[in-house]
């Protein structure tokens, strides 16, 4: 049932030793499966996926109309002033550029499956980078965090949590740091409540062993949307945030301002949430494969945005599944979803709402052919306390590890064709030995 | 649970009334004796490294070379001077560079950025004099092969205070109740091993490969200890930032290696109010730090010093701190008459409670203990100031019931020391209830 050989992918690395690889047929992996959902189901009797959210009737994580009898309904969350989310944490796998699969620990998006089948649903389905969250000022969010387990590391018994990297006044049970608070075992759902007040760029990653667990994926995109997009100010139209995703559309004012301004000076039209992040395979590989981490030598050969490095980050279709010895690791789940092409129109406003969640690299991004105008950074608009705008222009930014930052590039008198955004360190051009792809996308002005 | 008891009962009876403002451990006057010299610095994985440091009478208890260098109190307009003689082994040669300062030195030999001393006699000794003009915070270092003599630990801080010492800069707007020191370096073995062996011509800095990370010259948990503690000799300085509720924390942010350290505070936004000893300001200091910048991760920059104003409240979080009688918590109250600003006045129950999140319950329901992990400054509760029930050996680190926020390299490689998780350059902040006495620093022994 089990087949052991030696990995060709670890000669082609120079591991001249020859390590061993566990690799599992199908067969094997629907028993293993079987033994580990009962394994978890009989972790404690009291554990259970619970998740809360004050709309939620049928226990799937999300809003139901009970009086209009409509269920699942997502715009119901906005006339309650509520947001619902349901996250997995658990494993998976990604693929790289140049084709080599990487073992994964992440968060998937569970909202709207039903709670007898989320440990199901959730295991095996980590997403790389973790599910984008956009939410929006003055919201109550609800975010609930259940444990899946990870499928092939059984021997890990790893609790999870949900830090909200950035959340202004936070308090220690809500702020995912194991140390001081809590993190939710597998088989169980911990709800973590927000108070939206603060518009802007967050991220968010699993802070648990989080040299470990961020290397190994636990990280995303968050961000909170400011309310003058729907609300607009004195002299200051409202936005419309359903043409965010809409180049060169007829909307006459922007999809939405980046911060409460009150002068439109952050209005945007198109919106694009970049991270960057980084992989080291050895760690990966380690990881797999049962080994100790070399967390000393730890070093990101896969420079990546939203989880791919160029050319895939401009690949709108879907990734090639990971694939290891004609086996697809992930079975019928896609783990890397969002590309970071970007596309607009002559004189869009696009909004590219940085972050760096890469755990050893502080990255400088440049676009050396459209300006950029950095008008917030870490989610705080800058700004003089004289409530002067202290937005500047420039060609590269600067952002550290936990870093965020809100660009606007202002296509304006820009002719159509293809600029490039790229790392300024030019060694994170590189999907491990290719030597072209790394931290680049595209912006075609069409 | 008695000790715990006892310690909550010590912040009633104190109640609000002891305040007491922690300052940064350091050596203060007008003249300083530095000698430069060799020992071991201890990390929290059992290892020790050679290192090279500079001491002056006074700055540590043993008498010995310390990692970071002495922390040099001064005060702005009031000229100081230090010597320095290099008991380096080897006979290495040293000096010190001052950025910031316009420095005169006499003495020892000419050297490429700084006059040397080269040895311990008197004819050896440099004399460096200047003026801090500007108040602030600066570093200083080794002006001599400096990428191996910083690398080695001869790297150091100075604070510059204004005629107001509890302000960082001369503006009201600079007022702190409390200042840490974040000096952020780091160390690579194999350097050391080699310098500890005489041989410096194997030494290759483009192979530098760091392993440990250091606030204050500890990798955690060692930073949590005690400052001036007997089995860390070398180590003087601590890292143990605490606050109660709408208090101020002057963060004193240096990067001291040739890395970027991005330091992120957990908990809230900061603000940066200055770099390298300089005011944000648009017409300092009359303007005040109007140009200040809202930051959760400060870019430590090699070389460059950040000063951070943070503050917590709670503010907004949408539920009531102090809990509720629904959350089966006392009930309290929250006056918010002078000033009415939204916050709990002096006489309420909880000064500097959020009043708009009054009374409201805890929006969720917490797991049951058993599908929980814990940590161990996780009190058993989500309300400040109170005292969960948790299983045996957990928690314990958090007596008051505070709210811990971990402050640490977001290069969360650094979150290590030489393999091992956790550990490297991380601290622990913490947000005390009101009342809760913070300690003043601990005088130089």
């Amino acid at each position: 049932m089990v087949k052991l050989e030696i990995s060709p992918d670890w000669n082609r690395l120079g591991n001249t030793q020859g390590v061993i690889i566990m690799k599992m047929n199908k067969m094997y992996h629907i028993l293993f499966l079987t033994v580990f959902l009962l394994f978890v189901s009989v972790l404690s009797s009291e554990a259970a996926v619970d998740i809360q959210c004050p709309c939620d009737m049928n226990g799937d994580g999300d809003c139901e109309d009970v009086v209009s009898g409509q269920y699942d309904e997502p715009a119901l969350q906005d006339s309650l002033g509520v947001t619902c989310l349901h996250l997995g944490g658990g494993d998976g796998f990604a693929i790289m550029a140049d084709g080599r699969p990487q073992y994964i620990f992440g968060f998937s998006n569970l909202t709207g499956i039903p709670s007898a089948n989320v440990m199901e649903a959730g295991i095996l389905a980590a997403h790389w980078p973790a599910p984008a969250i956009a939410v929006n000022q003055g919201e109550e969010f609800y975010l609930s965090l259940t444990n899946v387990g990870m499928l092939i590391r059984p021997d890990l018994f790893d609790p999870h949590t949900v830090h909200f990297h950035g959340f202004p006044q936070s308090s220690t049970v809500f702020d995912g740091l194991p140390e001081s608070g809590i993190s939710i075992s597998m088989g169980a759902t911990l709800t973590y409540y927000y108070n939206l007040v603060g518009p802007g760029t967050y991220m968010y990653h699993c802070h648990v062993e989080a040299t470990e667990h961020m290397q190994m994926g636990m990280l995303g995109n968050l961000y909170v949307r400011a309310a003058q997009s729907w609300l607009g100010a004195p002299g200051v139209p409202a936005g419309d945030l359903a043409e965010c995703n809409a180049p060169g559309d007829q909307f006459a004012g922007p999809c939405g301002y980046v911060y409460n301004d009150q002068d439109g000076s952050t209005a945007y039209d198109l919106e694009y949430p970049l991270q960057l992040g980084g992989f080291d395979p050895d760690f990966h590989d380690a990881s797999w494969t049962v080994q100790p981490l070399p967390f000393a030598m730890m070093w990101d050969r896969y420079p990546m945005i939203n989880g791919r490095g160029y050319p895939d980050t401009v690949n709108t279709g879907p990734m090639p599944q990971p694939m290891d010895g004609g086996e697809d690791l992930n079975g019928a789940v896609n783990s890397q979803v969002e590309h970071s092409l970007i596309t607009a129109a002559p004189g869009d406003r696009i909004l590219l709402r940085l972050s760096n969640l890469n755990i050893t690299v502080t990255h400088t991004l440049i676009s050396p052919s459209i300006p950029m105008t950095v008008v917030g950074i870490d989610a705080k608009e800058l700004r003089s306390t004289a409530n002067e705008s202290l937005h500047y222009t420039t060609n590269s930014i600067t952002i550290g590890g936990g870093m965020a930052a809100d660009v606007i590039l202002d296509t304006t008198g820009i002719p159509a064709g293809t600029y490039y955004l790229y790392a300024a360190n030019l060694e994170y051009l590189s999907n491990l030995d290719e030597d072209f792809g790394g931290i680049m996308t595209e912006i075609r002005i069409q | 649970m008695f000790a715990v008891t006892l310690s909550a009962m010590l912040v009633v009876l104190t109640g609000s009334n002891v305040f007491a403002r922690a300052w940064i451990d350091g050596i203060s006057g007008t003249s300083f004796a530095f000698t430069a010299g060799a020992g071991e610095v201890s990390t929290p994985d059992g290892n020790s490294i050679h290192f090279w440091g500079y001491h002056a009478p006074g700055s540590n208890p043993a008498g010995v070379p310390q990692y970071p260098g002495p922390t040099l109190i001064l005060q702005e307009d009031v000229p100081v001077t230090i010597t320095l003689t290099s008991a380096l082994p080897f006979g290495q040669c040293t000096s010190i560079v001052f950025p910031g300062h316009i420095v005169t030195a006499t003495g020892g030999r000419p050297g490429v950025l700084a006059r040397e001393s080269c040895g311990t006699s008197a004819a050896e000794t440099v004399e460096y004099t200047f003026t801090p003009t500007e108040p602030g915070t600066y570093t200083y270092y080794s002006g001599t092969q400096m990428e191996l003599q910083v690398e080695m630990g001869l790297v150091g801080t100075i604070i510059v205070r204004p005629g107001v010492p509890e302000q960082a800069y001369n503006h009201a707007d600079t007022y702190f109740d409390h200042e840490y020191l974040f000096m952020l370096t780091s160390m690579a073995p194999a350097i050391h091993q080699l310098a500890n062996m005489g041989k410096f011509d194997q030494i290759d800095m483009s192979t530098r490969w760091p392993v440990y990370w250091f606030i204050n010259g500890r990798g955690a948990p060692d930073d949590l200890a005690e400052p001036f503690v007997g089995y860390l000799p070398h180590q003087p300085y601590n890292c143990t930032p605490r606050m109660t509720p709408g208090q101020r924390i002057l963060v004193r942010i240096i990067g001291g290696d040739q890395d970027q350290h991005p330091l992120h505070l957990h908990g809230n936004h900061f603000y940066e109010i200055a770099r390298d000893g300089r005011m944000l300001a648009s017409n300092p200091p009359t303007s005040g730090p109007d140009l200040k910048r809202g930051h959760v991760t400060a870019l430590s920059v090699p070389g460059q010093t950040v000063d951070a104003i943070f503050e917590w409240t709670g503010e907004n979080l949408g539920w009531d701190i102090y809990g509720t009688p629904a959350d089966n918590r006392p009930a309290h109250n929250c006056i918010d008459v002078a000033p009415a600003d939204g916050y709990a006045d002096a006489d309420s129950d909880y000064p500097m409670e959020w009043c708009g999140d009054h009374n409201k319950p805890l929006p969720v329901a917490l797991p049951e203990n058993q599908d929980l992990a814990f940590g161990g400054w996780w009190s058993g509760s989500p309300f400040m100031g109170d005292l969960g029930d948790l299983p045996p050996g957990e928690g314990g680190l958090n007596p008051f019931g505070g709210f811990f926020f971990m402050w640490h390299s977001h290069a969360e490689k650094e979150l290590t020391n030489f393999d091992i998780f956790p550990g490297g350059m991380m601290s622990m902040m913490v947000v005390e209830p009101p009342g809760t006495p913070i300690d003043s620093g601990t005088a130089i022994p």
